[in-house]
């Protein structure tokens, strides 16, 4: 069904592969509860572009979050990291570094803007003091300079710069402790950065304001960036690529364009589908069915999205997708999308 | 290890569902977990049964022996005896009593103290919070064992009740501040804004919608309460502030160190370390029991096994 | 500036009123008393000779008010010779201030709780902070397990172990007084090294006492910590462990500082049981001293002021604490 020359194309896209800034694999994190054991995570691999931005989408409790801080090597208890490789900037397998060589990366190499941002900082030291801790930690020589750079980004996010250096947290408003979050996760010239869901608590405005920032500063700089949101809006705008979430799993991953356009997984279309839009029927919007996956979801042998699949089959409960190439990029993980596209 | 392989050997996993819906299964689950919890309960069920069949093993007045005056331990007198040849074992045995159910009842006073006058100011605000919580101040800023000191030169405290009565007023101003705190952020929550909007009476949901949500601080609180009381009252005794009226550990200790000189002579040794092995004992086994409470009332502790 | 004095004025004056709370009921509990001392003083005076005007004047000078008024009167003269700081003399140390012997016992008090006080504190939050880091290891384990059970101990019973196992199983300490009375007081090394031994017992005491419950405060205090936001940012953002101790230690130690300084507050009642075991002649033992001899004006100043110092601590600490924390700096 292809024509010839895209096939050709694309044969060509693959031997040019891009740089990967990060390139995990097989990552599995499993959390230890009372009722057993949880795979939040499980054999998700993973691909950051150089340069690039790339959306994580999914509920809160999908893990999107879990992953992020397995790559960071930072899961907290009572999850564990059972196997994976991240290997940073195709060099080194971050998850086998020394303690000490992991801390170096973290924060110098690797910018983290947290979903909790607003707490992010200790209550009792200005936010001038924690900069300087900062660059202490990671035996930066002139730190003038370092205060200098802090300054010039608090600006460009478009507080008053002095003012905030001067701040405790509690002295700032949840808008500007989240731009100070960002302007911690940069400050050190960090070429990949982390945002976990960094702009949610913001009201529309300052997020947009904040998002403009970020794409502005993401050119300037030829950053990697990740960025993991449950608002597919905010990643469809910046994003190239994206990848859906799913209680623990990639259902679906490709270029935003193509992904948004032509969405494979039926969990891809739901979440489109209940996007309201602003010029339209408010009852075009549809909710997904269902409830989101608790721990007896993934118990189930088959496909995690049973239970809310509008398309399933008695064969889907019996074993599980395999994420599987749909077309130019474009990945998903269904029995019944690949068994009609392919061939 | 490729993806396909992983993905097959997935195990199906199992939960162990927590069973056991009723209070008393749960609790006793806790208990049993670990070997020191199971030590902790046995010591205080030891304790309980000695305060409540002791004093019907011996006869009112116990028996004096003047040719085993300050006794070495024997079969006959297994913790030695006092100086009028009394068996210390009796005494403790018959002294438990008082010292539990003064320090039961100082508890339970303090218990009902406490969440009566918490749920009042927490839930009613306004003058009447203010009011309570200047009183709470009070019994919270004065130190409240030199105040039972001070108390007992009035205070008659023969009976266990009178002593449990005095212990509980003298400690219920930490518990009040801390069940209105919880009234407080519990009455701004919507079941309760519900049942206020129904015009259920404030003492129905007072003591039907938030005291049942209490109850599990006050659970943990009882335990800690009863230790606090034994020691005071213990060290009422043990000080000779209040005059020597009944049996009780306390006059014990009291006795062997300012008449006997157990210090010094080493014939009155049995007579000092017996109430003290027993208070020991004690402390032991509710240190190891409250770990199982914690347990019991603060579910989110429960361990993974 | 302005809100700053306005509750400190608030403060003391809510304080004050405190103040006068207590007094009134030592007042009353000694009008109260079975058998009425006050009276019962006078008569005694009058059976050994004094003519009543002589009589009358000397129990003025022990209670602050005489036993003929009404007691609306006798309570305004008692709260009238305390704001003079005057508390009235003592009836068994005769003819002496009660003042006066308050201010000779006072410095024993605080020399011994003091010691007890800041050991027990730098120790016991040590091991807190160990006690949570290491908390799944058997060494955190084992160090909270000990500080439960020194905390359950009390503090009596703590006293009469160490007492009986050093002065009398492994006689290494003395006993008993605040020094060896054939030594002569003054500032010689005998004498000093003759106070140091006596106050090595109640001090250790003190401080065993105490330190359990510094120890489980600390630990709860850094786990909380542990759980908060901006630690594992603090981690994630790569700080070096020893910056991310201090963020840890500075917010855990928080809380612990408020109890501090009211522990200091608390100290001059805090050890009735450890003067009493050890005959030391702090505070504590004169209230108890007080109360066997029914000295009832001995036994209201000592009482008022232990509840003052608690009060002055509560005041004091409110303030410190808006120095330390600048969430409530103003």
């Amino acid at each position: 069904m292809a024509n010839v020359s895209t096939a050709h194309a694309e044969y060509q896209q693959e031997n040019h592969k891009p740089e990967m800034a990060i390139s995990a694999r097989n990552i599995n994190v499993v959390y230890a509860t009372p009722t057993g054991k949880i795979p939040a995570v499980r054999n998700v691999n993973i691909d950051l572009p150089k340069g690039s931005i790339t959306g994580i989408i999914g509920e809160s409790g999908s893990g999107k979050s879990t992953l992020i801080m397995a790559i960071m090597n930072a899961v907290t208890k009572p999850g564990k990291i059972e196997s994976g490789s991240v290997i940073l900037n195709s060099k080194n397998d971050l998850l086998k570094l020394s303690s000490e060589q992991q801390r170096k990366i973290r924060g110098k190499e690797i910018g983290f803007v947290f979903q909790a941002a607003q707490n992010s900082l200790n209550p009792l030291r200005r936010v001038g003091q924690q900069i300087l801790d900062l660059g202490r930690s990671h035996d930066v020589k002139d730190l003038r300079g370092l205060i200098k750079y802090a300054k010039e980004l608090l600006a460009r996010l478009g507080l008053d710069a002095d003012r905030v250096l001067a701040s405790y947290q509690h002295e700032l408003s949840g808008g500007m402790r989240q731009r100070v979050g960002i302007m911690f996760a940069l400050v050190l010239k960090a070429n990949i950065i982390f945002l976990d869901e960094s702009t949610t608590a913001l009201d529309m405005l300052s997020q947009a304001a904040v998002l403009e920032i970020i794409r502005e500063l993401q050119k300037e700089k030829n950053l990697t960036i990740a960025l993991v949101s449950h608002d597919i809006g905010v990643v469809a705008d910046l994003s190239e690529r994206i990848e859906i979430f799913y209680a623990g799993e990639i259902v679906e991953e490709g270029k935003t364009s193509k992904v948004l356009s032509d969405p494979g997984h039926p969990y891809t279309k739901g979440l489109i589908q209940a996007i309201p839009r602003i010029s339209g029927d408010i009852d075009a919007a549809e909710p997904l069915k269902g409830s989101s996956p608790d721990f007896k979801t993934y118990q189930q042998p088959g496909c995690l999205f049973y239970d809310r699949c509008p398309i399933r089959t008695d064969a889907c409960r019996e074993s599980r997708p395999e994420l599987e190439s749909i077309g130019k990029d474009h990945k998903v993980s269904c029995f019944r999308v690949g068994a009609d596209d392919r061939n | 290890m490729t993806t396909t392989e992983t993905a097959k050997t997935v195990k199906a996993f199992k939960p162990n569902i927590y069973q056991g819906h009723s209070f008393w299964r749960a609790a006793w689950r806790a208990i049993t977990r670990k070997v020191s919890r199971v030590i902790g309960f046995l010591i205080i069920v030891m304790f309980t049964l000695m305060a409540i069949v002791g004093p019907y093993l011996y006869p009112k007045e116990l028996p004096i022996d003047p040719n085993n005056i300050y006794a070495p331990l024997s079969w006959k007198y297994p913790l030695g005896t006092d100086f009028e040849g009394t068996s210390n074992l009796a005494l403790i045995i018959t002294g438990a009593r008082y010292v539990l159910l003064a320090a039961a009842l100082g508890a339970l006073f303090t218990v009902i103290f406490g969440t009566v006058l918490g749920l009042i100011a927490g839930y009613f605000i306004g003058w009447s919070d203010s009011v309570i919580m200047r009183i709470t101040d009070f019994f919270l800023t004065v130190p409240s064992f030199p105040l039972l000191v001070v108390l007992s030169t009035v205070w008659n405290f023969g009976h266990p009740l009178a002593m449990g009565f005095i212990l509980g007023i003298t400690s219920w101003g930490g518990m009040a501040r801390a069940v209105r705190s919880q009234t407080l952020s519990l009455r701004e929550r919507g079941f309760i804004e519900a049942a206020r909007g129904l015009g259920l009476s404030p003492f129905y949901i007072l003591f039907r919608e938030i005291l049942p949500n209490v109850s599990s601080y006050i659970g943990m609180n009882l335990l800690t309460s009863i230790t606090g009381c034994i020691y005071a009252e213990v060290g009422l005794f043990f000080l000779g502030v209040v005059p020597f009226h009944v049996n009780n550990w306390g006059v014990m200790l009291n006795m062997a160190v300012f008449s006997a000189g157990a210090m010094s002579s080493p014939d009155a040794l049995p007579y000092l370390l017996s109430p003290l092995l027993a208070l020991l004992l004690l402390t032991l086994g509710i240190v190891l029991f409250l770990d199982a409470v914690d347990e019991i009332f603060n579910p989110r502790l429960r361990e993974d096994i | 500036m302005k809100d700053f004095l306005i509750r400190l004025v608030w403060r003391i004056f809510s304080g004050l009123i405190m103040v006068l709370a207590v007094a009134s009921l030592t007042f009353f509990l000694v009008r109260m008393m079975p058998g009425d001392p006050v009276s019962a003083q006078y008569n005694q005076l009058i059976m050994q000779g004094m003519t009543p005007v002589q009589a009358e004047n000397q129990v003025r000078v022990m209670y602050g008010f005489i036993p003929d008024e009404p007691l609306g009167e006798q309570f305004v003269h008692y709260i009238w010779s305390m704001l003079h700081f005057d508390f009235g003399q003592s009836i068994s140390y005769e003819g002496i201030g009660v003042s006066h012997i308050i201010l000779n016992a006072a410095p024993w008090t605080l020399i011994l709780v003091f010691t007890g006080l800041v050991a027990s504190f730098l120790i016991g939050v040590l091991a807190g902070v160990m006690a949570a880091i290491k908390r799944s290891s058997p060494f955190g384990t084992s160090l909270t397990v000990s500080g439960s059970l020194l905390h359950g101990i009390p503090q009596f019973v703590m006293g009469l172990l160490l007492a009986y196992l050093f002065t009398t199983l492994w006689p290494i300490l003395p006993f008993g007084a605040p020094y060896d009375s054939s030594i002569d007081p003054g500032f010689n090394w005998p004498f000093i090294s003759s106070l140091i031994s006596h106050a090595v017992l109640p001090v250790v005491t003190y401080a065993l006492s105490s330190y359990g419950g510094w120890l489980l405060t600390m630990k709860s205090s850094v786990i909380t910590v542990l759980g908060d936001d901006f630690i594992l940012a603090s981690e994630i953002r790569g700080l070096k462990s020893s910056t991310r101790v201090g963020y840890i230690a500075h917010n855990a130690i928080l809380p612990l500082f408020t109890l501090f300084t009211l522990s200091i507050g608390f100290m001059f009642g805090g050890s009735v049981f450890i003067e009493n075991i050890f005959d030391y002649p702090g505070l504590g033992n004169l209230l108890v001293k007080a109360i066997d001899a029914r000295d009832y004006p001995l036994m209201s100043g000592t009482f008022l002021l232990i509840t003052i110092a608690v009060i002055v601590a509560n005041i004091i600490t409110d303030f410190l604490y808006s120095v330390v924390d600048p969430r409530i700096r103003r």
